[in-house]
């Protein structure tokens, strides 16, 4: 006994191989009803998909770092959606949006029929990934009774997800606008275009930085410049290009470039993320942080974290807007439910109680003018905080997104000609 | 001579020795606790500018989760740490007491997960349980937790074994006690220095995955670094600074627990050096 020989050991390994190989074919047979019916509901009323709904529990997988939006979605739409319409909604913490594409894509490998994802907030490059890879479950949106009352399905910002038609497969959520946030205290009368703030910069050395690329936000900004420097947003709304594309960032890099040695630490050295450039500007090493929430300047000061001065501000040509959107994937096993969710979520109730700072503070994705008078009354009404710019200001200050292809390529750009 | 001197050593430096130990350990868990409650707490004030309770009663509404993530965590690492102790109790014994032909190799097998990026070993881990039904069960995350876990503790173990002069075994075996009395009286007391520590790294090695957990529970599985991860990244720092101290506490106790149920049990027992 004192000798186990390597022959017995292989002989257990292959067996515990031949065993998983046996399981794996067994879990391959899958049954057609799920998808039978999957296809029926796209075309069922309202009626049909409320009454299926029922009872189902919704798993919906978000970004889960805000306590607000937590809040929002855990407090507030959780309880409503149970009460009013007997379906769970279960919300799942997620680091980051694309593991849940990954795991979909693996799930799509194997053929797993049954997928625990009812529902996901995504857009742009994962909107990309997923409509390509067909992991989104299909064309849903001219079914909700609350898109077709209360959504300008026509809009531009609506119709595209950066630069790609949703064709129906996601329902808009809510919008997103880019913002600079700065401290009123520190510097009197902010910069109104790209061209200001490279001066501004150059005359207050050390005060300024982006996050690097591909950061999300740092890629944001990369895009505004690209905008300001190269003559307008509408040479790019058409599918990329990369010869043509080339010779007309130099502009772009340049004035990066120009900038860079006034940056902060002499642009040696870029912050990694925007929580760490919000940690700098907290701290008052730099004046100015930026980002895509318009909102999130005034919920920082009401949380302590930027000083009481903070203020934000849009260029004069307009800045970055996007869109974000729900989708059900292409396993979900609760569509009716998923459905029902949002709709609800695009209700004028759960809208405007999102649009106030109170739950959350994030622009509506619906048509204010859609909306009837009372509530376009309560939307008027809301204090959005301090630091918020008006409705109307932000709106008129829209730019669109570009298609996700060209994103890739002036990150890659970014790292070649500004960071080397 | 030599046992004077390390007591004299003992005598003097024991007390600042230990309070600059104590220092060290609770100073990122102090910095943490202040971080959860200060509100504007910036460069360069030394202290924060007021308190807040808004991100503990965050972490401990009902909503957030937070209880039955800690709960779940506890859960895994504990029938991980057991399941590692049943594999890895005559594994170590084969190890460490027998030579057999490809012992190499069975070493680098064990060891592996140790020097593979866990990444790397996850996707395919993932890949097979997606096709066995394993991933979204508690299931499919003890099992993959096993990787990272137990070469910790087959190392432990091994050290243990090798401490174990076989002839103790012997002498037991020849004053008749059955194999089983053997290594429940002679065996186990002996291992238990090892099996602490092989636990307790099993414990936290456990408690702390992310990766593998996010991957193979596919979200069904929240335990405590699902909820925490998020907030570290996004930039709510004093909720992940709540979190975080939350996650040091859950750890501490756990540990803490352990050696107190293992130690109380074969506490009269253990009568020996190392």
């Amino acid at each position: 006994m004192r000798k186990v020989t390597t022959p017995v050991i292989t002989i257990i390994v292959i067996a515990i191989c031949l065993f998983l190989a046996g399981c794996s074919q067994a879990q391959n047979k899958s049954d057609p009803a799920a998808t039978a019916t999957s296809t029926d509901l796209l075309k069922a009323n309202w009626d049909e998909v409320a009454s299926q709904a029922k009872g189902q529990t919704v798993n919906m997988y978000m970004w889960g770092g805000s306590e607000s939006i937590n809040r929002y979605m855990d407090e507030w739409v959780a309880p409503r959606l149970k009460e009013d319409y007997e379906v769970t909604l279960q919300r799942v913490p997620v680091n980051d949006i694309n593991d849940t594409i990954n795991k979909l894509l693996a799930e799509k490998q194997v053929n797993k029929k049954e997928g625990s994802v009812d529902l996901i907030w995504i857009n742009g490059e994962n909107f990309k990934n997923a409509k390509e890879q067909d992991l989104l479950w299909g064309s849903f949106d001219k079914q909700l009774p609350n898109f077709n009352q209360y959504i300008d399905a026509n809009a531009p910002d609506i119709k595209d997800d950066f630069g790609l038609p949703t064709e129906g497969l996601e329902a808009p959520w809510g919008k997103a606008q880019f913002v600079f946030i700065y401290d009123s205290n520190k510097i009197k009368t902010p910069p109104t275009s790209m061209a200001q703030l490279a001066d501004w910069v150059k005359q207050n050395p050390g005060k300024f930085t982006y996050p690097a690329p591909p950061d999300f936000t740092g890629s944001a900004f990369i895009r505004q410049a690209l905008y300001e420097t190269t003559g307008g947003y509408q040479q790019y709304m058409k599918p990329l290009d990369s010869d043509s594309l080339t010779p007309k960032l130099s502009p772009l890099w340049n004035y990066l470039n120009s900038m860079e040695t006034s940056l902060w630490r002499e642009g040696k050295t870029y912050p990694e993320s925007l929580a760490k450039l919000d940690q700098l500007y907290a701290n008052g090493e730099v004046w100015m942080t930026m980002g895509y929430d318009p909102a999130r300047a005034s919920n920082e000061i009401k949380k302590g974290t930027f000083p009481a001065s903070t203020r934000t501000f849009v260029l004069e040509a307009g800045t970055l807007a996007n869109t974000h959107y729900l989708s059900i994937p292409f396993n979900s096993t609760h569509q009716a439910g998923a459905m029902v969710a949002i709709n609800f979520m695009l209700s004028p109730e759960a809208q405007i109680a999102k649009f106030d700072p109170l739950n959350w503070g994030e622009d509506m994705s619906l048509d204010l003018q859609k909306l009837s008078p009372e509530d376009q009354k309560l939307v008027s009404e809301i204090d959005r905080g301090i630091a918020t710019l008006p409705a109307g200001e932000l709106a008129s200050h829209r730019l669109p997104e570009l298609p996700s292809a060209y994103v890739d390529v002036l990150d890659n750009g970014w790292l070649e000609y500004v960071a080397k | 001579m030599e046992k004077l001197t390390m007591k004299g050593l003992r005598h003097y430096l024991g007390f600042p020795m230990g309070l600059l130990l104590t220092f060290t350990m609770a100073l990122p868990i102090i910095a943490l606790l202040v971080n959860s409650l200060s509100f504007g707490w910036r460069w360069p004030d030394l202290f924060p500018q007021a308190l807040t309770n808004r991100a503990w009663s965050y972490v401990l509404s009902t909503t957030s989760g937070t209880y039955a993530s800690v709960g779940l965590s506890l859960e895994i690492a504990l029938v991980v740490t057991i399941i590692n102790l049943v594999l890895g109790m005559p594994g170590a014994y084969a190890l460490a007491r027998y030579n057999f032909r490809g012992k190499l190799l069975v070493e680098g097998i064990v060891y592996a997960p140790i020097i593979v990026p866990a990444f790397a070993s996850t996707m395919g881990i993932q890949m097979t349980f997606l096709r066995l039904g394993l991933t979204e069960s508690v299931l499919g995350v003890i099992l993959a937790h096993l990787a990272p876990t137990l070469p910790y503790m087959v190392r432990a173990l091994i050290i243990s074994f090798q401490t174990l002069n076989p002839s103790l075994e012997d002498q037991a075996r020849t004053l008749g006690a059955g194999w089983w009395q053997c290594f429940w009286q002679i065996s186990l007391p002996h291992l238990v220095p090892g099996i602490v520590a092989g636990a307790s790294l099993s414990i936290l090695i456990s408690l702390s995955q992310y990766l593998i957990t996010f991957l193979i529970g596919g979200g069904q599985v929240v335990t405590l670094p699902l909820l925490m991860f998020p907030f570290i990244n996004g930039g709510d720092l004093a909720i992940g600074s709540a979190y975080a101290v939350l996650f040091s506490g859950m750890a501490g106790l756990a540990l803490y627990a352990m050696s107190w149920v293992l130690k109380h049990y074969y506490g009269k027992r253990l009568d020996f050096h190392i």
